[in-house]
């Protein structure tokens, strides 16, 4: 009986914690290519889950009858065109002309770009929370049982689908030469560029993947729960914890650290207090930055003089 | 000049803030809400709620041949936002009050700046009981309290023969207030509440804490809190193979729960909230206009026409006469059921009434 | 002669705004308006020590101000499950305390956190933000949890202060205790080590300044402030409850010293004014303009606060009213004098 109690929440956890491991891969890449933590990221994030909200809804008053399957893939797909785009924007109009500028004037500017667009969004849809449309999320709240753990669809694919993604980054970043640009750039810009990589148009492609990957999270936490235009924010913080757990700028890292943060909450919630969840994830932050500031699977940064 | 450009500037611009223009003196009757954040909604119920009760009274002449002025705040819902508020309705003149939400803006509010300034306060939504428990004249309330309301929650269930529960609550003044009272009462009455815990209200995933509810084997899982969370939970339970039903209180009362909690999980779910049929000539109008009524629509409107009809004994717009006329209300026909006000401000015969979703909708069971 | 004037002018207006602001319509709520100007005035100038002049980005500083305020319920009060041991302090004597526990807190993050790089220091405090409100709503032994904490009005030989314009004066006596203080501070040695730290922190560490020391000075002085500033406000607003303390507020405050300038003390003053008094001002303006109550202006002010910060920082990130020195710092290929070579920073 303990067992299985333990298997499921396990269960629980491995599924919050794949959407957190798809936001903190999008923190990882750009702070691996610009050692910019893009408070804005979040914000992508919650925007993708509202586009695919929006297609969701589009599709039920065009083609009511649609499948499901389909239905969902052309909101995943829209979701993480439009967060691409998005996330190449904010990096062209706010990130690129001050690259040059202080550490702070960055920082603040993420921030303040973050503000724009989770107003922007308040203004667009409301203040309520909204539930992706019933009739795609019904079929998924079924599952089966396992003993005395009971698997909902839904978390099958929610873990089926992130670790599909996660899968497809890995290999792009290993096995392709635009795979290698990337890691190049983000090695050493200088050399890159006398390699003839442009530097420009990897940082925007950077952007507009990790984007894509926020949105994914984005529509498959919309499945699973309720959004608003206050989700960046919590669950951009947490998954920004998950990047550093696991070590910022290490891809493997961001999946480690997501999923080891989901396992943490769900453990924490289920066997120790509901109340203080939170403070779990907060704390562990503080100890793995004071004790090990590189994370679990980071390289320690050597400051140049 | 630096120095001199932020001293005018400071100066500047405390004078154009003395600029809000004064209406002509009418029968000014403040709402304050929250118009604007999470509870956006609940706030738009109070307005559109009041904002019915006002245009139907100027419709039939007004007051005594005048019109009332409504005079909009928003709070926020935050207590110093809701101070600040209070403060600008009792400036701009204001006879009385519909509001707070909060009880944690209510609180303050009635006592640091409408009870000096003799401002009679209807809250249609505040539940905390500490609200009425200070002895301060001027506040009241159309709705219940939360410790009656926990106690009606808690006699239903044991009346149901249910004796193993579980309580969870969202951590806020409200959610917790009503859960505690529960979980009193329950357990008073002969009840074993085998978990008891608290979330965090805005927070999504519950799974962690409903698997481990589940593994408890209760009857009943209530929880004290809001719809948007008490939406997820119950998706959320079903989705770790819940069976046994959610139990809430008046703030889960609302039709967004159902699109929350999607139609399956929401079937079954129960929740205390005002009775009365007489809403329902009441829901056609609001209807009409704002669409289907919240869970604080109707108490509004009947805190709104309250304090007009106070305003009509009172005869003048004095805020001492129209605070005492408010305290004298009796039996005052309200679509929540006849409104009289005990010393403390409270009615004393509220009864909650029992709602549970049938078909997708909320219908009253008893 | 006319910097005199002007510093006359300085002490002179804000001692006589009560009489000026009582006098106009709605002349409570004007004062209530100006004393939430001063509030973030001093907060404004609390995290500017902290970010402007020593270059940490505190993204919790919300919550030291948190701390000052429920250290003021609590031992004014007494929590609710220790009513007679803790509580029944004055407030007089409960202002200092309130001080040092924030004092201390500062201490306690700083102390271990302030060696990491910027964007790490951002976050950490971040979270210490959010976990001084989850402890303040969950601790209900000790806060009361959600339901919030009443607080008594100071006490003066017998006088309890809860007009408004008396607690406009204490305020003003806080603000003004926090400006000297900064100041004196700024012009010291330690005031200049501050700027070394900000141009070139290796440089600073080879010319002898104890970097970690100095910067725990920063982080421990803009927290004491902020618990001065909150404990002022739990007596004003009468109650203490956690949603008070929410990042948003940090936000607010980070956009006013952004806005006036990072760094410059009249710019800060001049940015907490500005924004401060905006939602006042917004939330007249639908009455100005005729339009009801129906208005909501809330998402375009955030929209303010946001585009403000990128703008200021892509165009003019010294700030409205910035020092020469940090305008020079942020403009180094700007003709015009070099900065002030004794590095003094003009406050």
């Amino acid at each position: 009986m303990e067992g299985e109690l333990l298997a499921q929440q396990v269960l629980n956890g491995l599924t919050i914690g794949s959407m957190y491991a798809l936001i903190a891969l999008g923190y990882t890449m750009v702070y691996g290519i610009l050692q910019l933590i893009n408070f804005a990221h979040g914000e992508v994030f919650m925007v993708g889950s509202f586009a695919g909200l929006g297609v969701l809804l589009l599709v039920e008053r065009i083609a009511p009858g649609a499948g499901l399957v389909p239905a969902l893939i052309l909101a995943l797909l829209a979701a993480m065109a439009a967060a691409a785009l998005l996330g190449m924007l904010v990096e062209r109009l706010a990130y690129r002309p001050l690259r040059h500028s202080p550490r702070l004037s960055l920082l603040i500017t993420a921030l303040g770009l973050s503000i724009i667009l989770q107003n922007l969004v308040m203004l667009l849809v409301g203040t309520e929370d909204r539930a992706y449309p019933d009739r795609f999320t019904e079929a998924l709240q079924e599952g089966f049982d396992v003993g005395a753990v009971h698997v909902a669809w839904q978390q099958l694919l929610t873990l089926g689908v992130a670790l599909a993604f996660m899968g497809a980054l890995t290999w792009m970043v290993r096995r392709t030469r635009l795979g290698k640009a990337m890691r190049a750039t983000a090695e050493d810009p200088i050399t890159a560029g006398l390699m003839g990589i442009e530097a420009d148009r990897i940082v925007a492609l950077t952007f507009a993947m990790g984007s894509a990957l926020a949105a994914v999270g984005g529509v498959l936490f919309g499945l699973n729960y309720s959004i608003n235009f206050f989700i960046g924010t919590q669950a951009g913080l947490k998954a920004f914890i998950a990047a550093v757990l696991g070590g910022i700028g290490s891809l493997p890292g961001a999946v480690v650290g997501g999923l080891l943060l989901g396992l943490i909450e769900a453990l924490g919630a289920g066997y120790v207090s509901g109340t203080w969840k939170d403070v779990f994830a907060f704390v562990i932050l503080a100890v793995v930055l004071v004790f090990r500031p590189a994370g679990l699977l980071g390289r320690p940064v050597v400051e140049k003089v | 000049m630096n120095r001199l450009l932020h001293a005018a500037l400071l100066v500047g611009l405390s004078g154009v803030m003395a600029w809000p223009v004064e209406a002509a003196a009418s029968w000014k009757l403040g709402v304050a809400a929250p118009l604007t954040g999470p509870l956006a909604k609940m706030g738009a119920d109070i307005r559109q709620g009041v904002q019915v009760a006002v245009d139907e009274v100027n419709a039939a002449g007004g007051i005594r041949g005048q019109k009332v002025a409504l005079v909009i705040e928003d709070d926020k819902g935050d207590p110093r936002e809701g101070m600040v508020v209070a403060s600008k309705l009792v400036q701009s003149g204001v006879l009385g009050v519909v509001g707070h939400l909060n009880s944690g803006i209510s609180i303050p509010a009635s006592k640091e700046v409408y009870a000096p300034a003799s401002v009679a306060m209807v809250t249609p939504a505040s539940t905390n009981p500490q609200l009425t428990e200070r002895g301060l004249k001027n506040v009241f309330r159309t709705i219940g309290r939360d410790d009656q309301q926990g106690k009606d929650a808690a006699d239903y269930v044991l009346g149901r023969g249910i004796r193993k529960v579980a309580v969870l609550d969202n951590k806020n003044a409200y959610g917790q207030g009503l859960a505690d009272v529960f979980r009193r009462t329950f357990v008073r009455g002969g009840g074993t509440i085998i978990l008891s815990d608290s979330v965090t209200s805005g927070d999504k995933d519950f799974t962690p804490i409903l698997t481990r509810i589940k593994a408890k084997q209760p009857e009943l899982l209530f929880f004290g809190g809001e719809y948007q969370d008490a939406g997820l939970l119950a998706k959320q339970a079903r989705r770790v193979g819940i069976r046994f039903p959610l139990m809430g209180g008046d703030g889960i009362l609302d039709g967004t729960f159902v699109t929350l909690a999607g139609l399956k999980a929401a079937e079954g779910t129960l929740a205390t909230g005002p009775g009365g049929t007489s809403q329902k000539g009441f829901n056609v109008v609001y209807s009409k206009r704002f669409g289907e009524p919240g869970a604080y629509s109707a108490y509004s409107y009947d805190a709104a026409h309250v304090l007009m009809a106070a305003m009509g004994r009172a005869g003048k717009p004095d805020r001492k006469a129209v605070l005492a006329a408010v305290a004298t209300t009796r039996n005052h026909p309200g679509v929540t059921g006849r409104i009289t006000f005990n010393a403390k401000g409270d009615q004393p015969n509220f009864k909650f009434s029992v709602w549970t979703v049938a078909d997708g909708q909320f219908r009253l069971v008893q | 002669m006319r910097a005199m004037i002007l510093r006359v002018l300085m002490v002179i207006v804000p001692l006589i705004l009560p009489a000026l602001l009582l006098a106009l319509p709605q002349g409570e709520y004007q004062l209530d308006v100006a004393m939430t100007v001063l509030l973030y005035v001093a907060l404004g100038v609390g995290l500017n020590v902290t970010v402007g002049l020593a270059g940490l980005l505190d993204l919790g500083y919300i919550a030291f101000f948190g701390l000052g305020a429920y250290a003021t319920a609590i031992l004014m009060h007494g929590g609710p499950a220790q009513a007679e041991a803790l509580g029944g302090w004055t407030y007089w004597m409960a202002v200092p305390a309130a001080v040092a526990v924030a004092g201390f807190a500062g201490l306690l993050i700083g102390l271990p956190t302030l060696r990491l790089r910027g964007d790490y220091l951002a976050i950490v405090t971040l979270a210490f933000g959010q976990i001084a409100k989850l402890t303040e709503n969950n601790w209900d032994a000790l806060t009361n949890g959600p339901q919030g904490m009443e607080v008594a009005k100071p006490v003066l030989f017998g006088f309890e202060l809860r007009a408004g314009w008396q607690l406009y004066y204490i305020l003003l006596l806080f603000v003004w205790i926090i400006l000297w203080s900064v100041r004196n501070v700024n012009k010291s040695s330690v005031g200049r080590a501050w700027v070394a730290i900000r141009e070139d922190e290796i440089a600073a560490a080879s010319s002898g300044v104890n970097v970690p020391r100095t910067k725990l000075l920063a982080f421990v002085m803009g927290a004491a402030i902020a618990g001065l500033v909150g404990s002022f406000f739990a007596v004003k607003q009468g109650f203490v409850s956690p949603p008070s303390f929410d990042f948003i507020e940090t936000v607010t405050i980070l956009a006013m010293v952004v806005l006036g300038g990072i760094g410059s003390l009249p710019g800060v003053v001049l940015g907490a004014a500005m924004l401060a008094a905006l939602p006042e001002l917004l939330r007249s303006l639908p009455d100005m303009l005729g339009l009801g109550g129906q208005f909501d202006v809330t998402p375009y002010r955030m929209l303010l606060y946001g585009t403000a910060m990128v703008l200021m920082m892509a165009w003019r990130p010294e700030g409205l009213l910035p020092d020469a020195h940090r305008r020079a710092e942020l403009h180094p290929d700007a003709s015009g004098e070099a900065p002030d070579g004794s590095g003094e920073v003009r406050a």
